[in-house]
């Protein structure tokens, strides 16, 4: 089964990517455009995960981890941004058709989608700490300024 | 429950209700019906009441972006158009941009918090329309009568509310500006909206409280003389353990022939401290005659994100003190804005500065024809002169743990052109050196998103969005040539740089020019150096085993 679904991104891997990064934009306010620094950070993290998706390789990791920081960041609802993963599911049973086994599919991104859930909120956790660090130095600023 | 539990009606709210460009009744609508929505992460804090009495501006009082009423003083609307009126006729500039645009969107893709935020608002363009369709309605004749067909509208709370938004997401980098045919300098607009914003009190805690830190104690931390002092005089003491040499700077000293200037940050924030510390080891080996003011504290000029009557208040202060202690000329540190205000605005602002000399450098006797008006000289364009003419000792290999890309900080680059002296003081001191990709270097550089008083804390997220072309640049060069270290001349930049940094490309640390410069000085007297001024090791310089008693 890894085989026939290797073999059905590899081949489909240009529609598959273009069909699913639309979603992904369709995201953004009035639709971001294509050519810009963050829809192509986008695909190449989307582009990652297919490459990766059959045999969860660290390729697949590192996609989730790019994706979902460019998603952590924007005000969308968490659901609202794994939301994107499961559009890969219905995009991929889509290309694949019957000759594909639709419970690997499945599987494999249900696996990606909690594993992306777990980035997203590691991610906003950074955003968190920075904002702590940053009050904390400011205090420290506050505390020299006394001459302690 | 979790609150990060999908709740299907906030979905459907959310996907379906929500206003957007491409769904439902707001397709066919114009751009300027698309309500704004402050949330938590898009929004700064307004001032304090007590920094606002402090500096005496208007409508001190407790308010915030998401309350329904924010307290604006009766007329608001006539202070604020009678202040668009005042300001056209003061600045032909002001009105040359707004009459001049014709909406070609070379600019829209520009700037960096479109590209990080998608939202059509911030493209300079459009950003400049929120004003412009006010200044449409309002003023020439013709669009008076045209009205809705020419894109005009009325200045009412909900418009306010957009220039609030949307003129705090602007850093006032000029990347727009270098695309645009007709020359067009967007952040002027955005200077203006501010300025007049504050005639409301509608502002920035995070402008305004430095502002009122530096007329209160002369530096924008509102450090005061005796700390000021202190802190240096513990970094004097860091610099000797590091590397056994004492060095000596003087504070408020009359007939020195150099007054030093930098940011505050440079002498309390980290990692700015390592640059301050690179700075005083440079003079003392070249053995240069300068002081430092504890009054002019800071290079930083926070006035020119409040008004321009502020801007020139703070500016002036260290011209003051210049001529108060008998210098010759100013030795500027590695700032952004500082640069931008001294280079485009002081001459005709608060000079030309006649009192003190034309500089030229004691060291190398290099006259610095181009600081002519304004006496006062970039620490790169110092040390570059100071290479050239092999008067430093140093050694880069003392960099080799550091493999260096270099931000161009937009003020210093696209406000005085000033790219390839960093670039040569950077290929001196260190042996590893990769540019960032054309399009976002030199006079295309891209904002570091936090720049013009946006770097505050409750701003995270936006800053992230606005900072992310810049980190994407580093990603590139940290995957191709294993980057670690991003260079860069601003004190604002070595704030807002390393959580950017920390958030798209961890593992990359931010470090000043002279920092570097510091690390690879050759001083007389030194002990075996095996750290840099941070305390990290040195690559090949490690202790070994005769070393050790």
């Amino acid at each position: 089964m890894k085989r026939t679904w290797e073999r059905i991104i590899r081949e489909n891997r240009e529609t598959i990517l273009h069909r699913w990064h639309e979603r992904g934009l369709d995201l953004f306010t009035g639709k971001m455009a294509p050519g810009t620094p963050l829809a192509e950070a986008l695909a190449d993290g989307m582009g990652m995960i297919l490459d990766g998706f059959h045999n969860d390789s660290d390729l697949c990791h590192e996609g989730v981890l790019r994706v979902t920081r460019i998603l952590a960041v924007h005000p969308f609802r968490p659901s609202r941004s794994l939301s994107l993963f499961r559009e890969l599911s219905a995009i991929l049973q889509e290309t694949g058709g019957a000759e594909a086994d639709a419970s690997f599919c499945r599987e494999r991104i249900e696996e990606t989608v909690f594993e992306a859930f777990d980035r997203f909120m590691e991610h906003r956790e950074t955003i968190y700490q920075l904002k702590v660090e940053e009050s904390r130095s400011k205090m420290h600023m506050l505390l020299g300024r006394t001459g302690s | 429950m979790s609150k990060y539990v999908a709740k299907q009606a906030d979905l459907i709210r959310e996907m379906e209700e929500k206003p957007s460009t491409l769904k439902g009744d707001y397709a066919p609508r114009e751009w300027w019906e698309m309500p704004v929505e402050f949330h938590e992460g898009n929004f700064c804090f307004p001032a304090k009441p007590e920094v606002i009495e402090d500096l005496g501006f208007a409508n001190p009082r407790k308010w915030i972006a998401t309350d329904d009423d924010w307290k604006l003083p009766d007329g608001w609307e006539k202070t604020l158009m009678d202040a668009m009126r005042e300001r056209l006729k003061k600045y032909r500039s002001l009105k040359l941009y707004l009459d001049t645009c014709v909406r070609c969107g070379a600019c829209a893709d520009k700037c960096h918090f479109f590209l990080g935020t998608g939202d059509p608002k911030n493209m300079p363009v459009l950003r400049a329309e929120l004003v412009r369709s006010v200044y449409r309605g309002d003023f020439p004749m013709v669009d008076k009568i045209l009205k809705g067909f020419a894109g005009s509208r009325k200045l009412t709370r909900e418009v306010l509310k957009e220039w609030y938004m949307y003129f705090y997401q602007c850093t006032e980098c000029r990347r727009c500006s270098v695309f645009c045919p007709m020359g067009i300098d967007t952040a002027e607009i955005t200077i203006m909206v501010r300025e007049i914003l504050q005639l409301v009190g509608l502002n920035n805690n995070w402008i305004l409280a430095p502002v009122a830190n530096c007329n209160r104690t002369g530096n924008h931390l509102g450090i005061e003389p005796h700390t000021f002092v202190q802190n240096i005089e513990s970094l004097v003491d860091d610099i000797e353990e590091l590397t056994g040499v004492s060095v000596n700077p003087t504070f408020n000293r009359k007939g020195a022939e150099i007054l030093f200037i930098t940011p505050s940050g440079d002498v309390f924030g980290d990692p700015g401290v390592y640059t301050m510390m690179g700075y005083l080891l440079l003079f003392e080996h070249i053995g240069l005659d300068y002081t430092i003011s504890t009054y002019a504290s800071e290079g930083g000029n926070f006035g020119f994100f409040t008004s321009n009557d502020m801007m020139r208040k703070i500016n002036a202060k260290m011209y003051h003190e210049a001529e108060r202690l008998g210098v010759k000329w100013i030795l500027g540190g590695e700032c952004g804005h500082m640069w931008r205000v001294v280079h485009q605005y002081m001459s005709t602002m608060n000079g030309p500065a006649n009192f003190l000399e034309e500089p030229v450098s004691p060291i190398t006797r290099t006259k610095f024809t181009n600081a002519k008006a304004t006496k006062m000289v970039h620490i790169a364009e110092f040390t570059a002169d100071l290479i050239r003419n092999n008067k430093l000792k140093l050694d880069p290999k003392r960099n080799n743990h550091l493999r260096t890309t270099f931000h161009d900080s937009c003020n210093v680059a696209r406000g005085m052109g000033m790219f390839e002296e960093p670039r040569y003081v950077l290929g001196s001191v260190c042996n590893s050196f990769h540019e960032m990709p054309e399009n976002t270097i030199r006079e295309q550089t891209f904002c570091c998103g936090s720049g013009s008083g946006l770097n505050a804390e409750e701003y995270m997220e936006i800053r992230m969005k606005g900072g992310f072309p810049r980190a994407n640049a580093v990603r590139h060069v940290r995957e191709k040539h294993d980057v670690n270290a991003l260079v860069t001349i601003c004190a604002i930049d070595r704030a807002s740089l390393p959580p950017l940094m920390r958030y798209w490309n961890p593992g990359v640390a931010v470090y000043g020019l002279h920092e570097l410069v510091g690390n690879a000085l050759v001083m007389d007297g030194e002990k075996k150096r095996t750290e840099d001024l941070r305390e990290d090791p040195m690559t090949g310089f490690e202790e070994k085993e005769d070393d050790v008693d």
